[in-house]
């Protein structure tokens, strides 16, 4: 290898820590001033963390989550799309532990009051996600339909991928939920006071949040429906956000628009943090209660570490969202 | 600079760069004289400043003051692509030196009515 050449391919080699979509708005120029550098100071340990530490930024700045490298509305839309994958996963997470206690309840009342203040704060935060999350779509769906209506391109894929994840989520969820006889033995659950299908329907369409996946001789004895459905509700849940995240980035959004779905977003993170309180009301004080219905698990502790994190990225992806629309409204 | 652009309104202080106002102050104080690539601008921050921007922390720095509108990139012919100072850029640099000559000034008053002149 020649000395000429030895900066240049150190320099390629070095751009390739950057992310695909900022290699092709910098990447030429970068290359070439990474070279200029390499030939002025060989070696550099500084230079190498500098440039493993920005192109981590880079790549975070593409999820919305850091700077503002993008332009305010592509930053809004990168951090509303990362904000919208982090509910999701929390949702999963959350719904899991929250239809264990509803589940549980449905055959007998917690014997601590701790389980009942926990089960209660995070049936109010499930409620108010799912609202908010409705609430959020709404704006995003009436966009998409007249968009669909006039013909709008790169939508057809999207909205097919949303709907087939939905719809295969939906008939699951439904078909795993009433086939089980874990729920509705409760008195009251005639009344409705105890949200029986709705607790079925959650941990159904959650199997796959499960501790089994770490006992494979228990999971043998699962029936093959109920394990194909553990592997396909993922899937399901992966395609329903991914078509939400691509429509999201590719529906033309007022920046009204956006700044309400940042308002939405900054309660979501309340209620998220409401959930994770109830949570850790019920891990650390709930016990194990009447027949062990009511015992948290190592998945549980799990489920709710997950959810503490996702909960930092919301709240990291909310921050810079609502820079963005500061910026915008400046604009 | 020979196409000096007109008076705006600054978009918001550079303070709220974080930790990239200090680049972000030198490349705009670079690009205050013309506009120049990365690697010329790496040299004019070296001679004023005494501090070499690493490339990485240069980049970072470029990318958020063009999205903020306060650069732009200038068509270029070969693979290094320059970049210029915008209006509203001239103007968030003037305020916010304003306000870090304001600073100065004051600590350099007061160390010489405590510590006496240099």
């Amino acid at each position: 290898m020649s000395t000429s050449s030895c900066p240049a391919k150190r320099a390629e080699r070095l751009v390739r820590l950057y992310p695909k979509a900022w290699r092709a708005r910098y990447g030429e120029e970068f290359f070439e001033l990474l070279a200029a550098d390499i030939a002025d100071r060989p070696r550099s340990w500084r230079r190498t963390a500098d440039l493993l530490r920005g192109g981590l930024v880079a790549r975070c700045s593409l999820f919305g989550l850091c700077g503002c490298a993008l332009s305010p509305l592509e930053q809004v839309r990168a951090s509303l799309v990362t904000l919208g994958c982090s509910t999701a996963v929390f949702l999963l997470f959350g719904a899991a532990m929250w239809s264990q206690l509803t589940i549980g309840w449905q055959w007998s009342r917690p014997d601590t009051a701790a389980t009942v203040v926990a089960t209660v704060v995070m049936s109010v935060a499930m409620f108010a996600l799912v609202i908010l999350a409705v609430l959020a779509a709404a704006p995003v769906l009436w966009s998409l339909v007249s968009r669909l209506f006039r013909g709008g391109d790169r939508l057809g894929a999207p909205t097919a991928m949303f709907l087939l994840g939905a719809v295969v989520l939906f008939v699951g969820g439904r078909h795993f939920g009433n086939g089980w006889p874990g729920t509705g033995g409760h008195p009251w659950s005639y009344r409705g006071l105890v949200p029986g299908g709705l607790a079925a329907f959650s941990w159904a369409s959650t199997l796959s949040v499960s501790s089994y996946w770490a006992h494979p001789a228990a999971l043998a004895r699962f029936p093959a429906a109920e394990l194909t459905w553990m592997a396909l509700s993922p899937l399901s849940i992966v395609c329903v956000a991914l078509g939400a995240n691509r429509i999201v980035r590719r529906v033309r959004l007022s920046t009204a628009v956006l700044r309400y779905e940042v308002r939405l977003a900054r309660v979501a993170c309340l209620a998220m943090l409401v959930f994770l309180a109830g949570a850790a009301v019920w891990l650390l004080y709930g016990g194990p209660g009447p027949r062990n219905l009511f015992h948290a698990g190592a998945i549980d502790v799990a489920g709710a570490a997950v959810a503490g994190l996702i909960l930092i990225v919301a709240e990291r992806a909310t921050q810079v969202a609502r820079r963005g629309v500061f910026a915008l409204a400046v604009r | 600079m020979s196409h000096m652009p007109k008076q705006a309104k600054p978009v918001e202080p550079l303070a709220s760069f974080g930790r990239y106002a200090g680049p972000a102050t030198l490349i705009l104080s670079s690009l205050a004289e013309g506009a120049k690539h990365g690697y010329a601008l790496t040299k004019d921050i070296e001679s004023f400043a005494g501090v070499r921007l690493a490339p990485g922390t240069l980049y970072e720095a470029l990318a958020r003051l063009e999205a903020q509108g306060l650069i732009e990139a200038l068509e270029s012919n070969d693979r290094r692509r320059p970049y210029r100072l915008t209006a509203v850029g001239a103007s968030t640099l003037r305020a916010h030196l304003d306000t870090q000559r304001r600073v100065a000034d004051l600590g350099l008053r007061r160390l010489a009515g405590n510590f006496g002149a240099a």
